[in-house]
């Protein structure tokens, strides 16, 4: 597994960086969809990294190596859970900061809960299909990820901007985050299996 | 212990199928594949690996079948070099090696970064930069680097120029092989390479095994009659594998040793002479 993630960092480290600096910059703006869609766009760095792997053919090669199905299906799922995670804890402090300068958005910690939970969701809908098509098969898979990506930050900026002032609402708070957290949680649940599925079929 | 046993192995694609194939690879021994284009060489390999699962049949490597899970932990005592390298483009050896040293338990950086310097392959360039000279060079440093008991190759000298075939033939079989417990499954399209190298040779036709023996058997036991059509006439049906009845009256057979009279002067029957005769046969 830790040879698979470093594999996928590897080769999609130039992208990272790009995506790295990007985040910062969509964080240090004041407004939530920016923030919000640095971290759904994390979500979609295990498809780059995909799309690479089947460019080369390292599936061919991975097969001959001690990986299990399990472990190369988990890895990306892994890598993007990483990748969202990493967007959070570089994004949630400079917004933190901005806000203190007087400057608000319409940042705050329950939206960027729910964005992860929307960045959650996208990979647990997308990756089974990639895994079940190939990068090259799912093309129509790549316009669901996007309008997933950019319906899904669209959304959540709605909410924020019009959901009471500060978030306070406790309809907000123990409605659509629980809602929003058991749905990612179930989605990933499901996500996960069916991906392993899909990649022993294809390889069988 | 042998290395690779397939017993009554079936692989169904459709319009194509592994039919009932068994063979052994014994330890300590060299083996060669041959067969044409599409034979099902590498679909042998893949189902060698659990890279594939057979419709039936069984496939034991180093004495654990290839089905259960516990092949995932012998899969560390193989290397296997496939007609490609497949590495991500735009890494480096560098990091191939970090990431092998992360894949394999008994990987060895030493052995690695002695391949590397005897292969003269640049640590920072990107892998798709290489020749492919250079690229199958990496795969073999990796397969070499992790101590395999057992080697496989896909075709892995296949488009290589004669030097870098022959260097690379020599760390297989004058280095990797001394050791009396290392075997190699070699599949190749170059009989005599296979012919010079193999303790084994087995020919796969359309997905069947025609043959499977020793090679100094079957140098042996097959000879190539030249002579006159009287004189292949004369011969028992038995004798002859394949006859090719020449325009000037003359006939060239390949011919079973055993089963020609004494008197009729055999030329040496090569590999090459035994697969092709041998697949005309079969048609």
């Amino acid at each position: 597994m830790k040879a698979l993630l470093l594999k996928d960092t590897c080769v999609i480290w130039k992208q990272m960086k790009y995506f790295l600096f990007l985040i910062v910059i969509f964080s240090a703006i004041p407004s939530a969809f920016n923030n919000i869609f640095a971290i759904v766009y994390a979500a979609m760095l295990p498809y780059t990294a995909m799309a690479y792997d089947e460019r080369s053919k390292w599936d061919q090669l991975a097969a001959m190596m001690p990986y299990s199905a399990r472990d190369l299906v988990l890895s990306k799922y892994v890598f993007g859970w990483l990748c969202i995670a990493g967007a959070t804890v570089i994004s949630v402090p400079i917004q933190c900061a901005v806000s203190l300068l007087g400057v608000n958005g319409g940042f705050s910690l329950t939206t960027v809960l729910l964005s992860v939970c929307c960045g959650l969701g996208i990979m647990s809908i997308s990756l089974p299909l990639l895994f079940r098509f190939g990068v090259e098969k799912g093309r129509l898979t790549m316009f669901l990820i996007i309008f997933l990506v950019c319906g899904g930050a669209g959304a959540i900026s709605t909410i924020a901007v019009s959901a009471p002032e500060g978030y306070s609402s406790m309809a907000f708070r123990q409605v659509v985050l629980p809602a929003a957290v058991a749905a990612a949680a179930v989605l990933t649940a499901v996500s996960v299996p069916l991906s392993v599925k899909f990649y022993s079929r294809r390889e069988s | 212990m042998n290395a690779i046993e397939l017993s009554h192995v079936n692989k169904s694609f459709g319009d194509f199928a592994i039919q009932d194939l068994s063979l052994t690879v014994p330890g300590g021994t060299i083996y060669g594949l041959v067969g044409e284009n599409g034979a099902g060489k590498s679909t042998t390999i893949r189902l060698i690996m659990n890279a594939l699962r057979p419709d039936s049949g069984t496939v034991r490597v180093l004495g654990t079948d290839a089905s259960s899970p516990e092949f995932l932990a012998v899969k560390d005592d193989i290397g296997v070099v496939l007609d490609e390298a497949y590495f991500p483009e735009v890494l480096n050896v560098d990091q191939v090696g970090r990431i092998m040293a992360k894949t394999y338990r008994r990987w060895d950086p030493a052995k690695y970064g002695t391949y590397l310097d005897r292969f003269q392959l640049p640590e920072k360039r990107q892998f798709k930069d290489f020749s492919r000279g250079m690229k199958m060079k990496l795969a073999i440093a990796v397969a070499l680097s992790h101590d395999p008991k057992l080697l496989i190759l896909d075709e892995a000298t296949a488009g290589l120029d004669p030097i870098v075939r022959d260097e690379i033939l020599n760390i297989f079989f004058s280095e990797f092989a001394r050791d009396e417990e290392h075997s190699i499954l070699i599949s190749s399209h170059i009989l005599s390479d296979l012919e010079k190298l193999c303790d084994y040779i087995a020919f796969l036709h359309q997905g069947r095994l025609l043959f499977c023996d020793e090679k100094d058997r079957l140098l042996e036991a097959y000879g190539i009659f030249t002579g006159t059509v009287e004189q292949a006439d004369s011969l028992r049906p038995e004798a002859v594998v394949y006859r090719e009845d020449g325009s000037y009256g003359g006939v060239r057979a390949l011919v079973r040793r055993v089963e020609v009279p004494a008197g009729f002067l055999l030329e040496r029957a090569t590999i090459e002479d035994i697969i092709l005769f041998t697949v005309k046969g079969a048609k």
